[in-house]
C-alpha cells in the first residue's frame, strides 16, 4: 500500500485534509482491485464456457484490467482531476458493454454477469474527484446496459425481472453512489476542520501580536509619564524656565530619548544604527554637525542591549554644542559605539556610567569622548574558529 | 627617488578641476612638494615620472580600480583621494599596494601627511582607514596586538592622537608607532607589490619593526 505522506510542506491542518483524501483513494483502489482481480476473475473462469464468444469476455476483462491499473496509479498521484478521467471511464464503459454482450440470453442479472457492477466501481475510482454528474451518468449507463441486455433477450415483461433489476441497481450503483457521497462529505469535513484550525491559529497569533503591542505601548506611556510629564509640568507651572541651561539640556535629552523610543518600534535592517541615527537626527535639528560612520558587520543586538549601548551616546549627543562624531565599529569580539562631541566639561560627570561605558573629557582639546562597548556573545567566536579551521 | 628632505614631484589625477586646484593649493603649503602633473585620466601617465600620484577612484563616471592596481604593480607610489568611505573599497585599494587612502572629508592635513609619508615609503593611516583596518574580519588579516587595535579604534573614534595618547596613558609618539606598525603588518598580506616591499624595508630601516616581528605576525596562519 502506498505510504501516507503528509510532509507536503503545507501547514498542519492542510496535511490532515490531504491525508483524508489519500486514505479514501487507497480504500477505493483496494476495493476495485479486489473486485476486479478477485470476484470478476473467479466468475469468468467458472463460467468460461458459457460466454458467447469467450474471447470477447476475456478481452473486456483485460481492457478493464489496464484501465484499472492506470486509473489506480493516477488516483494515488492525484492525476485524475482532468479530462483523462472521463476518457478512461468511457473506455471502461465500452469494455463493459462488450462483456455484457457475451452473456447468454436472460443472464444479464445472474451467476455469470460481472461487468455492470465492475464498471460502476471503476466509475467510483475514476470520477471521484470529478463533478458528481459524470459519475451519475456513468452509473445510469451501467443500469441501462443491464436493462437493454434484459430487453434484448425478452425478459423485461415479467415483474420479477423488474424487481430483480431494481434490487440489483440498488445494491450496486446505489452503494457506489453512496460511497462517493460519503467520501466527498468526509473530505469536505476535513477541509472545514483545517480551515477552522488555521483561523484559530491566526486569531491566536493576532492576539499575541496585539498583546505585545499593548505592552510596548504601556512601556512607552510609562516612560512619558515618568520622565517627560514632570518636565512639562514644571515648565507649565513656572517652576522651570526655558532659558535655564539645565532645563534646556534636560529637554534635549528627553527629546532624544523620545526619538529613540519611537525608533525602537520601527522596522529597520540595523536597529542599532537606526536608533543611533535617530539620536543624531535630534542633535542635527539643534544645528549640531553630526558625522556618522559605521564599520564592520553588525550582529543582532537585543533591544535591552541596544538601549544600554545608545544611552551614553544619546546623552553625549544631547550635550554636543556644534559638532559630534558618532562611530560604530564591529570587530570579531565586540561592538564599540563612540561619540566625540564639543560638549562642556560639566556634562561629562553626569553621563550615565552604565556597564561597558567609559567617558573621557579631554580638557586640552575641549572634547567629550564617550565609548560604549558590548561583547558580542557566543556564535561570533565559534564562527571565527570555524573560519580558522578552513585554512 | 626622493626619500628624505629634498623636494619631490606630485601628480594629481581627478576629473573635477576644482579638486585639482584645491589639492594644488593645499600642497602649496608644503615647500618640499612640486606639482609635476595634473590630469583627469590615468591613461597618459606613462610619460610622466612623479614621485607620488594623488588619484581619485572615480574618474569620469568610471571606477578605475584596475588602473590603480596596474600603477601600483609598476611600483608607483599612490595616494587615493576619494569621496568613498566604503570599507571593502579601502581594503581592496590597500591590498593592491596603494600607500594611503584619504577620504575627501578628511581634508588637507591628512592628505599632506599621506603624501609626505608615501614619498618616503612610510605608512600613514588616516582615521577612516584605521576604522576599516580595526573592523577587518578577513581570515587572512594579520594579527594585531591589543595596543595596535586600541590605537586604531580610538584614533578612528576621536581623530585626535593626543586624546588617544592621554586615554591610553602613553605618548603620542607611541600611539603613532602602534598605528604605523598595524599598517605595516597589512603591507605584508595579500598580493605582492613593489610599494609594499619598499614600505616594509623602510619600516625595518626606521626600527618600527624587526624582521623577526614581521615573521611572527605572519605566523598567524594556524598551521598546527
Amino acid at each position: 500500500m502506498a505510504p501516507l505522506r503528509s510532509d507536503t510542506g503545507a501547514p498542519a491542518g492542510e496535511a490532515v485534509a490531504v491525508r483524508y483524501a489519500h486514505v479514501i483513494s487507497v480504500v477505493v483502489v483496494v476495493i476495485v482491485a479486489v473486485w476486479h482481480f478477485g470476484y470478476d476473475s473467479l466468475i469468468l473462469v467458472r463460467s468460461w464456457s458459457r460466454y458467447e464468444p469467450a474471447w470477447v469476455a476475456l478481452a473486456s476483462w483485460l481492457v478493464l484490467s489496464v484501465v484499472q491499473l492506470v486509473g489506480s496509479v493516477l488516483l494515488l498521484r492525484s492525476g485524475l482531476r482532468g479530462r483523462l478521467a472521463p476518457l478512461l471511464s468511457s473506455v471502461a464503459l465500452l469494455a463493459g458493454v462488450a462483456a455484457v454482450a457475451t452473456y447468454p440470453g436472460g443472464e444479464a442479472i445472474g451467476d455469470i454477469s460481472w461487468a455492470a457492477n465492475t464498471v460502476g466501481w471503476f466509475g467510483v475510482l475514476l470520477l471521484m474527484q470529478r463533478p458528481m454528474r459524470e459519475l451519475v451518468a456513468l452509473l445510469a449507463c451501467t443500469i441501462a446496459m443491464t436493462t437493454v441486455a434484459l430487453g434484448v433477450s425478452g425478459d423485461l415483461d415479467t415483474p420479477v425481472t423488474w424487481s430483480r433489476l431494481i434490487a440489483q441497481s440498488y445494491t450496486t450503483a446505489g452503494i457506489q453512489l453512496a460511497f462517493v457521497l460519503l467520501a466527498r462529505e468526509l473530505h469536505h469535513a476535513a477541509r472545514l476542520t483545517t480551515g477552522a484550525a488555521r483561523a484559530q491559529a491566526d486569531r491566536m497569533a493576532r492576539r499575541a501580536a496585539e498583546e505585545a503591542r499593548h505592552v510596548e505601548r504601556r512601556r512607552r506611556y510609562r516612560y512619558l509619564r515618568d520622565r517627560i510629564a514632570p518636565l512639562l509640568h514644571d515648565l507649565a507651572e513656572g517652576r522651570a524656565h526655558p532659558g535655564d541651561d539645565t532645563v534646556q539640556r534636560s529637554s534635549a535629552i528627553e527629546a532624544t530619548r523620545l526619538r529613540r523610543l519611537f525608533a525602537e518600534t520601527e522596522d529597520a535592517a540595523h536597529p542599532l544604527l537606526h536608533e543611533l541615527r535617530a539620536c543624531a537626527d535630534v542633535a542635527e535639528r539643534r544645528d549640531v554637525n553630526v558625522t556618522f560612520v559605521c564599520y564592520g558587520e553588525l550582529p543582532d543586538v537585543p533591544v535591552a542591549v541596544r538601549r544600554q549601548l545608545t544611552e551614553g551616546p544619546l546623552l553625549a549627543l544631547a550635550s554636543a554644542k556644534t559638532s559630534a562624531r558618532v562611530t560604530v565599529v564591529v570587530t570579531a569580539g565586540e561592538i564599540a559605539v563612540s561619540v566625540v562631541a564639543d560638549a562642556s566639561a560639566s556634562a561629562a560627570p553626569r553621563l550615565v556610567r552604565s556597564a561597558g561605558t567609559s567617558v573621557l573629557f579631554d580638557e586640552k582639546e575641549n572634547l567629550l569622548w564617550l565609548e560604549s562597548r558590548w561583547p558580542v556573545p557566543g556564535p561570533r567566536s565559534t564562527s571565527a574558529s570555524s573560519t580558522t579551521t578552513r585554512w | 627617488m626622493a626619500r628624505t628632505g629634498t623636494t619631490f614631484d606630485v601628480g594629481i589625477v581627478d576629473d573635477h578641476p576644482v579638486v585639482i586646484d584645491g589639492v594644488r593649493a593645499w600642497l602649496a603649503e608644503e615647500p618640499s612638494v612640486r606639482v609635476g602633473h595634473t590630469g583627469d585620466t590615468t591613461a597618459d601617465l606613462r610619460s610622466h615620472t612623479v614621485d607620488v600620484l594623488i588619484v581619485d577612484l572615480n574618474l569620469n563616471g568610471r571606477l578605475v580600480l584596475s588602473d590603480i592596481g596596474e600603477l601600483a604593480a609598476e611600483g608607483r607610489r599612490l595616494v587615493v583621494f576619494s569621496q568613498s568611505t566604503d570599507e571593502s573599497l579601502v581594503m581592496d585599494v590597500l591590498d593592491m599596494g596603494v600607500a594611503g587612502f584619504v577620504t575627501k572629508s578628511e581634508g588637507q592635513a591628512h592628505l599632506l601627511h599621506a603624501v609626505r609619508a608615501a614619498a618616503a615609503d612610510r605608512p600613514y593611516v588616516p582615521p577612516t582607514t584605521a576604522g576599516v583596518l580595526v573592523s577587518d574580519r578577513n581570515p587572512v588579516a594579520p594579527q594585531l596586538s591589543p595596543q595596535e587595535r586600541t590605537s586604531l579604534l580610538w584614533w578612528f573614534q576621536s581623530m585626535s592622537k593626543a586624546s588617544v595618547a592621554r586615554r591610553m596613558g602613553v605618548s603620542v609618539h607611541t600611539v603613532d608607532m602602534y598605528i604605523k606598525r598595524a599598517r605595516v603588518k597589512y603591507a605584508q598580506v595579500g598580493r605582492a607589490a613593489p610599494t609594499k616591499t619598499d614600505m616594509l624595508a623602510r619600516a625595518i630601516e626606521d626600527g618600527l619593526v624587526t624582521p623577526a616581528e614581521l615573521a611572527d605576525s605572519a605566523e598567524w596562519t594556524p598551521s598546527a
